[in-house]
């Protein structure tokens, strides 16, 4: 016997909400996927009347559906949004050709306006994967002149990070993780995730369902080590029970930290301004060893890259004083 | 997605520290002095991260850890009546002979309680082998002048016996077997016991007038502690979970976990060192025979222990992570009836968007139409003033018929 929707809508289900564990048909699973990122965005005031929001885009399946629905959710609910894709060029040869064209795709299909920034015209740079893309986000963010950058982060990227930093023990970060709004202090554009509470398999079986376009090739840089490994024991965890990863969110938000645990201060670059926990920041430190020639420089520890500038200081400075002898002849 | 080089989530942040090392499996050495105190040894204790050291060494090093956890927070008042948890463990005779010698010291340096042990029976809810009793006395006159007792997982506090006295119960008609059975998935039922074996101790405890327990978790125990906790939605009280002290038991009963700095390896040192037996194998605790995959709690002690033999900081990161945190209190907010933790299901957006996404599953495509308020709905279903918190409601859900309590 075929199930029945369980919205009693009369029509056969199609699937079976991993969150919830209904079965519903296509439309009613539209429906709900749509209205519950509504409520997120309605009951947390993710955006304002007349703002501009950029979306970050990748061409993935996150980024997305999160284009289609805010466009969608704007025009029903009225919003008063203006849309922009924002896009990233790190130029990771053949990984982001081929999602820059989606994000192109995407551009046509929800008729908004693109703005691909490579990293060439952000930092002098081409390079593969050396630069944080957040970080470029918030520069070229700060380009367009936007109000707020939508990113695609799903509720399975969230309860991933609660648990990778609490094997990491940066509680720096869990602190922050599972908030739904980052940023947004003086000089820093606010960052939303409007995808909060959404699960990563209903994206797809949005995105499948809705046939949309997306570029499915995994990053050619991933999975990191230590990520990984949160990665493959959350989606154990998921099997067996669904429900785990909306837990592991709200455990991550209800961890409350001793006062005698030191904050971090959130602090500018000296350098470019950018807001930076580091002094200078992470960015700068890796211009800086592009620039002189010291690819390994902000990679590892710190000390490590003081005692390179040092030695190369030294060398420098050995030459120079090679050239001053010279010239005294 | 693809969310490498981000930031805000720190990738790498760590990685390059996190060399891949292999735990030394030597535990004693051939003939040689000792780096401490430079007497020629048979037998040498070489831990991680520490020099070889002759037997009294490593003995003082272990007990002083034990000691430290206790000194340092002034827990233990002066001559406190405390009953010592005993499960048969390597961990649990390692805390009885740490807690003995601790007391026949000198008058400077004893240790001053006055202490009880009790064995915990669950044979009967795990369905293995009963106690060896003729071990179980034979601690007894070894660990003299204790008191021994013994209780039945399941059975009323009122039938704790006197090891001399005790007999193994033969009816298997025990209540928390029967509300075991009726709990669909292990994880619940593992959350389930967990929680009445703390309130069976605790009622034990009070019977036995004693105001602090002795809990021989250690640091391994705890760090997969904290991540069952997370993962099965308790961050609010997952601290109290790890600390030193927890007070969530009824009557003014305080749970201290003196064993908490201590590692695997030392207490498999300690065990050798001291030539004791323990009565059970670590990892006979109840479902783990049904496999990694069959409960969240069996899953995260294997990711942890899997983790920790690639990454040897694994278990203290994480543990020094539960050092940190802080349980929730609220002395305005009341207390789930279940797990006695500060409850807080009212003011969360994420549970709000559990009931939320249950009622649009349900209103389907005509969610639009009924002009019903769904998030009142699921506001109302949030506010069920059941006095439980989000974790116990999980476990109560799975109960088809019949109450947590």
């Amino acid at each position: 016997m075929p199930i029945i929707c369980k919205s009693q809508c009369g029509n056969r289900a199609a699937l079976k909400r991993p969150k919830t564990g209904d079965a519903l048909c296509k439309e009613c699973f539209f429906a709900a996927f749509e209205a519950e990122i509504h409520h997120t965005i309605s009951s947390s005031n993710l955006f304002r009347r007349g703002e501009k929001v950029a979306v970050a885009a990748s061409g993935g399946k996150d980024s997305t559906v999160l284009a289609h629905v805010l466009k969608l959710l704007n025009e029903r609910h009225n919003y008063g949004l203006e849309l922009v894709l924002l896009s990233i060029d790190e130029g990771i040869t053949g990984y982001r050709d081929d999602s820059l064209e989606t994000v192109k795709q995407n551009r046509d299909d929800y008729q908004m306006p693109l703005k691909i920034l490579s990293y060439e015209e952000l930092y002098g740079w081409t390079m593969d994967r050396i630069l944080p893309r957040s970080d470029a986000l918030d520069r070229g963010a700060k380009l367009l002149g936007v109000d707020s950058i939508a990113t695609g982060h799903n509720a399975d990227d969230i309860a991933e990070t609660v648990l990778m930093n609490v094997l990491r023990g940066d509680t720096a970060r869990l602190r922050r993780c599972t908030s739904i709004r980052t940023g947004g202090g003086e000089d820093t554009i606010p960052r939303v995730k409007p995808l909060k509470y959404s699960y990563e398999k209903e994206i797809v079986m949005y995105a499948h369902y809705k046939k949309l376009v997306y570029f499915s090739t995994e990053c050619v840089f991933a999975p990191n080590a230590y990520r990984g490994h949160a990665r493959a024991f959350l989606k154990d965890l998921e099997k067996v029970r669904p429900s785990v990863i909306m837990d592991i969110i709200y455990s991550g938000e209800q961890l409350r930290f001793k006062d005698t645990v030191k904050k971090p201060e959130r602090g500018t670059c000296t350098r470019c301004g950018f807001v930076s926990s580091q002094q200078p920041c992470k960015a700068c430190v890796l211009l800086e060893g592009l620039n002189r020639g010291l690819p390994k420089l902000g990679i590892g520890k710190k000390s490590k890259g003081e005692r390179m500038i040092a030695k190369q200081n030294q060398e420098l400075a050995l030459r120079e004083r090679a050239n001053l002898v010279k010239n005294d002849f | 997605m693809c969310s490498i080089g981000e930031d805000d989530f720190g990738d790498d942040g760590a990685a390059h520290a996190m060399a891949v090392e292999s735990l030394p499996l030597g535990i004693v050495l051939s003939p040689g002095n000792c780096s401490k105190c430079d007497v020629n040894s048979d037998e040498l204790y070489k831990l991680n991260f520490r020099t070889a050291e002759c037997r009294e060494c490593f003995l003082a090093y272990a007990r002083h850890k034990f000691r430290a956890a206790l000194g340092a927070a002034k827990i233990l008042p002066r001559n406190a009546e405390v009953l010592l948890v005993l499960d048969g463990s390597a961990e649990s005779l390692v805390l009885l002979d740490m807690l003995h010698f601790a007391q026949t010291q000198n008058t400077f340096k004893r240790l001053h309680c006055n202490a009880r042990v009790v064995y915990v029976e669950e044979q009967q809810v795990q369905g293995r082998d009963p106690v060896h009793l003729e071990a179980l006395q034979n601690l007894s006159t070894q660990y003299a002048p204790f008191d021994f007792y013994v209780i039945e997982l399941g059975a009323l506090p009122s039938s704790m016996q006197r090891i001399k006295d005790y007999s193994p119960s033969l009816n298997a008609n025990n209540e928390l077997i029967h509300k075991l059975q009726k709990l669909r998935s292990l994880t619940a039922r593992q959350d389930y016991l967990q929680q009445q074996r703390k309130n069976l101790i605790c009622s034990v405890a009070q019977c036995l007038r004693c105001t602090h327990v002795f809990e021989s978790n250690i640091s391994v125990d705890l760090a997969t502690q904290l991540l069952t906790a997370i993962a099965l939605g308790r961050g609010g009280s997952a601290a109290l979970d790890v600390a030193l002290l927890d007070d969530r038991l009824s009557g003014d009963v305080k749970l201290l976990r003196p064993l908490k700095d201590l590692n695997e390896q030392e207490i498999q040192f300690y065990i050798h060192a001291q030539r004791l037996k323990p009565l059970f194998q670590k990892g006979s605790r109840y479902g783990r025979e049904h496999g990694q995959t069959a409960s969240l709690q069996n899953l995260t002690s294997a990711f942890v222990a899997n983790l920790q033999q690639n990454y040897a900081s694994t278990v203290s990161t994480v543990f020094r992570t539960g050092d940190k945190i802080a349980a929730n209190s609220n002395p305005e907010q009341s207390s789930c009836v279940h797990c006695r933790s500060t409850l807080d299901t009212e003011l969360s957006d994420t549970l709000l968007a559990i009931e939320y996404s249950r009622s649009v599953s349900e209103a389907g495509v005509s969610l639009y139409k009924s002009g019903q308020d769904l998030e009142d709905l699921a506001k109302k279903r949030l506010e069920n003033k059941d006095g439980l918190c989000h974790a116990c409601r999980a476990i109560q859900a799975e109960l088809d018929s019949g109450n947590l309590l």
